[in-house]
């Protein structure tokens, strides 16, 4: 009996705690900007009319955050602030930013409460999700990476963007600077005779006493990138069908030829596998590449599935460590 | 016990046939040492560099390349040394386990070991704590001793009895796998990697962490080979044990601490290979009434230790022959164990007698309770149920006043609001519906098979449901909700008729039932990993929020079929009330009282599929509602299921929607799926419930 009467107590109260309302009743809001509309197709082949470019942006994957900053418009709202923060150094988010939720599964609440009149998903986002975010703001989805085609996906992606937003001259202005940064990094390698070298670019992680080894596949961003700056992947496995990554184990890197071995790591993350965990072992120590002394760590915070500004992060690095 | 010494004819207590049967036993070492020698050779010849058995060969003749011996020393012999390590202490662990508990299902899984040292792990990862005193391994080691100890905690160090243990485990390792589960989502990009070795994988950087082990694992089937004998008497019974003065209380504890031990060190050598302390001595079990004898502890526990490694050995070598030497580290060793283990499982269960003592249903010791308190117990969760549904309503990552959903109702509201709710309420009516729905199911599950235990994830409905969801999600990515529900109930029908078929022999018996229900939903749960580590191992947002039961992004149209499902079905279930009552005595007693035992229990169970298909298809696996809710239920209102099912029901739906609430709310703009929530809810009080259930320890 006593639970009886506390049950109902609580019920009362809160009751009493969340009367009123926490918004006054319907109205509408009429007051659209008189601008140019935008129109474009996004990655579902789907039309999106927009009355005019959108500037209250939420982006609920980092690379579309990325390009929302290097294009000049800082977004609402974006996925995991705080992982974003550690992993893209490229383009910095404004602390004003807020965080929606994670990047599986952002918060509708969040999102709606920002109101937005754009939000930038991937083609990894389930369609219900999508189907519900439409009814608050137009969707634009992009394709996450397409191992088939990665430069050109990230361009792709940049410029839809940027017409969304009304920025389409900066994005091409944007992919110009990549090219060129391309170009030059190209040159200098050249330069410094070092054109048709091998590379393999990896990270891992360890477990236990396991240790995970992530390879980057000519069909990855970072791994085609490379292959355009001159050099050689050496790693030829296969990866899946969007980041063209692949995964081996340390038995697995006896495979690799001679050449630089490029890797990133995060403090934030387990620290340094090549550097620290597998110093002293016996497979480790008698890879031609480490024996040479050809191990790079870049820098912390180059998002390896970004935009432009990211990846010409990574193409300075990757000439630096070349070249060095 | 899945067999009970009686099965073996009488063969103990004829001195004469000791000989013979020392003979048999010993033959059946040698097979096993033999197979495992041949397996260990040809593992040796597998990986991912270009070394093959040419290059080995040679290495032993002394002609061998550097690098041949380096993999050969670096790679190749430590995945050899964890698999042959992991196999032997999971084995003896499982077989102590499952002696202590006398329960088949009982493994170092269901101690929480292995998700205590899993969660470890994940922490660590996460957080990017780093523990200079502790090496990773030790991180694992002490998460799954922290585990266990609190599971021993919670039962009084097993001595009030098995099934506490059980079930007091079971609880903590959910709530810990949904810790775990939480952390992987909210850290996805600090912790991928994590997810194959929480499914257990035999890679090894070097030799250091088998080194460190193998001595601790030999201390531990040093005890456990001295508390054989104890164990032999322990079978018997727990009186029979004490009046033949063994201290019951003491030798539990100690058995209990050797194989948290065993476990706790496979762990932290491979991670969690789950299905093997589970499988190998189940196998050896079942082999018994082929080779008398073989149910005395000191020849059972070092052969479920063989057997033990022969799964895990078998199981790598067969992936790695299958798929490549790259598919050995793609795909964890632990996924092949469960495959392996389970089919192996499912074959020697069809040619299982059934024999063994009927179980009853945890918590039924609480009798009969009056009509009042039923009343009583009735409208204080009709009164929850209400205000948990206006908190639901009104929570989540925007708080809302009770006037908002008045404006909402009357169609007054803003558009923000107006928009909020619209995506709110869905998600609140499927969290009800499905809690009420896999109540019910878990009811009457656990009423037909009398097995405390048993839930719809244990007889592969869940799984199959899943496979059925993960599969359309990969062909059609933008797959409606009707075909996505449709295919998962599809699958899960079909996985529970291929169940029941395969347990069908002249008859069903509960504990086959169970036992093949493990296996399959062990290997659905097998395929749903494979698929996500095939298709798309970067992104496991979706697979894993889905997997972990969310009602994130619901729209009323996929609450439809439970809705239907819990319209048609409950009135049936109800209306066998009855008989439920009967088949949860024995078997005897229904058929002598003229109840039509197949049909009842297949109609029952069939009811219970359709439920948790339609659950799983509208929300994913939401796994602890079934197990929990009739368990409280039973301990408000007693077992008679008349007043069982509605309780249940109602306990079911509370649970499912608090939890949707709280993981909408508490990290908010994050948000946690339900079924993580639901585990940790639901664990605690469970738990407190067998503390208020307990009986005074002997």
């Amino acid at each position: 009996m006593r639970r009886t009467a506390i049950a109902l107590v609580a019920a009362a109260l809160l009751g009493l705690t969340a009367c009123g309302t926490s918004e006054p009743a319907a109205s509408n809001d009429a007051s659209v900007a008189a601008a140019q509309p935008v129109s474009l197709t996004d990655a579902r082949n789907k039309k999106l009319d927009l009355k005019a470019p959108a500037t209250k942006v939420v982006a609920l994957e980092w690379n579309a955050a990325e390009n929302l900053v290097s294009l000049g418009v800082m977004p609402v709202g974006v996925a995991d602030t705080k992982g974003y923060t550690n992993w893209v150094t490229a383009a910095k988010l404004d602390p004003s930013v807020k965080d929606v939720g994670t990047r599986g599964e952002a918060s509708v609440d969040a999102i709606v409460a920002l109101n937005p009149d754009l939000v930038i998903t991937t083609t990894d986002e389930a369609a219900n999700t999508i189907t519900q975010l439409e009814k608050a703001a137009p969707v634009l989805v992009v394709r996450g990476a397409d191992a088939k085609n990665a430069i050109p996906q990230m361009k792709t992606n940049l410029d839809l963007i940027g017409q969304a937003v009304g920025k389409a001259e900066q994005a091409k202005q944007l992919t110009a600077d990549f090219d060129k940064a391309l170009a030059d990094g190209k040159q200098k390698i050249s330069d410094a005779g070092k054109a048709g070298t091998g590379f393999t670019m990896a990270d891992g992680w360890k477990q236990g006493s396991t240790i995970s080894i992530r390879m980057y596949t000519s069909g990855s961003l970072l791994g085609a990138v490379a292959t355009e700056l001159g050099l050689k992947n050496g790693w030829t496995g296969a990866g899946d069908k969007d980041y063209g990554l692949a995964q081996t184990d340390l038995e697995g890197l006896t495979k690799l030829p001679d050449g630089n071995f490029l890797y990133i790591a995060n403090k934030n993350d387990g620290g340094d596998v090549f550097g620290g965990d597998l110093a002293g072992n016996a497979i480790w120590k008698n890879l031609p590449f480490v024996k040479t002394d050809k191990v790079h760590r870049l820098p912390d915070g180059i998002w390896m599935f970004g935009g432009p500004k990211s990846t010409e992060q990574f193409i300075d690095a990757a000439v630096q460590a070349v070249t060095s | 016990m899945t067999q009970q010494e009686t099965v073996v004819p009488n063969m103990q207590s004829v001195p004469l046939d000791a000989p013979v049967r020392r003979l048999q036993v010993t033959g059946v070492f040698v097979v096993a040492v033999v197979a495992i020698v041949v397996l260990a050779a040809v593992h040796l010849t597998q990986g991912t560099s270009s070394v093959g058995a040419g290059d080995l060969v040679r290495l032993v003749f002394g002609q061998g390349t550097d690098n041949a011996a380096n993999v050969l020393v670096a790679s190749r012999l430590p995945r050899l040394l964890a698999g042959v390590l992991v196999g032997i202490a999971l084995g003896v662990a499982g077989a102590g386990l499952q002696s202590l508990a006398r329960n088949p299902l009982a493994s170092p899984d269901t101690l929480g070991v292995n998700a205590g040292a899993y969660l470890a792990v994940v922490i660590v990862a996460a957080f990017g704590v780093s523990l200079p005193a502790l090496p990773a391994g030790g991180v694992a080691f002490v998460g799954g001793l922290a585990a266990a100890g609190l599971v021993l905690a919670l039962s009084a160090g097993g001595s009030t009895g098995p099934t506490r243990l059980i079930l007091a485990g079971s609880a903590v390792a959910m709530a810990l796998a949904g810790v775990t589960t939480l952390l992987l989502l909210l850290y996805r990009e600090e912790t991928v990697g994590t997810f194959a070795w929480g499914a257990g994988t035999l890679v090894q950087t070097d030799l250091r962490a088998v080194t460190q082990m193998a001595p601790i694992v030999a201390l531990g089937i040093v005890a456990a080979f001295l508390l054989a004998a104890k164990l032999d008497i322990l079978a018997l019974g727990d009186d029979t044990a004490s009046v033949l003065g063994v201290n019951v209380r003491r030798i539990r504890v100690l058995t209990t601490l050797v194989t948290v031990m065993l476990s706790a060190a496979a762990v932290t050598v491979a991670g969690p290979v789950g299905f093997v302390g589970l499988v190998a001595p189940v196998l050896v079990r079942l082999l018994a009434p082929l080779v008398p004898g073989l149910l005395r502890h000191r020849v059972l526990l070092p052969l479920s230790g063989l057997a033990g490694v022969l799964v895990v050995l078998a199981s790598d070598v067969v992936l790695r022959a299958a798929f490549g030497g790259q598919a050995g580290v793609e795909i964890p060793t632990g996924i092949m164990t469960m495959v392996v283990g389970a089919i192996v499982l499912i074959w020697l269960a069809r040619c299982h007698r059934d024999s063994g003592p009927s179980r009853s249903p945890g918590g039924t010791s609480s009798g009969l309770r009056s009509r009042r308190t039923f009343w009583i117990v009735t409208g204080v969760l009709a009164v929850l149920l209400i205000a948990g549904t206006i908190g639901a309503m009104l929570t989540g990552d925007a708080l809302l006043r009770t006037g908002d959903l008045a404006n909402w109702i009357n169609g007054r509201s803003g558009r923000a609001i107006t928009f909020v709710l619209d995506q709110r309420f869905p998600r609140v009516v499927s969290a009800l519906l499905c809690g009420a729905a896999l109540a019910i199911a878990g009811t009457t599950v656990q009423a037909v098979c009398r097995n405390p235990l048993a839930e719809p994830g244990i007889l592969g409905i869940t799984g199959g449901a899943g496979v059925g969801a993960i599969a359309t999600l990969i062909l059609l990515p933008s797959a409606s909700i009707w075909l996505l529900s449709g295919v998962a109930a599809i699958a899960a029908v079909v996985t529970f008729g291929l169940v029941y078929l395969i347990s069908w022999r002249g008859g069903l018996s509960s504990d086959r039932l169970v036992l093949i229900g493990v296996g399959v939903s062990s290997v659905a749960t097998a395929i749903i990993t494979l698929l996500i580590v095939a298709t798309d191992p970067w992104n496991l947002s979706l697979a894993m929020t889905w997997l972990s039961g969310s009602t994130y992004g619901r729209t009323l149209p996929q609450v439809l079929p439970v809705a239907i499902a819990l319209v048609v079905l409950t009135p049936v279930v109800a209306h066998a009330r009855r008989e439920l009552d009967l088949l949860a005595l024995d078997d005897d007693v229904p058929r002598i009282l003229g109840v039509r035992l197949e049909r009842t229990r297949l109609l029952m169970l069939l009811a219970a599929a359709l439920l948790t298909a339609a659950a799983v298809s509208a929300i994913g696996v939401v796994g602890f509602v079934g197990l929990v809710a009739p368990h409280a239920a039973r301990a408000l209102v007693g077992g008679r299921h008349a007043r069982l099912l509605p309780v249940a029901a109602l306990l079911g739906a509370i649970l499912v929607s608090l939890a949707d609430s709280l993981g909408r709310t508490v990290l908010a703009p994050a948000q946690i799926p339900a079924g993580l929530l639901t585990a940790l809810i639901g664990a605690p009080y469970f738990v407190y419930l067998l503390w208020r259930t307990r009986v005074p320890a002997r």
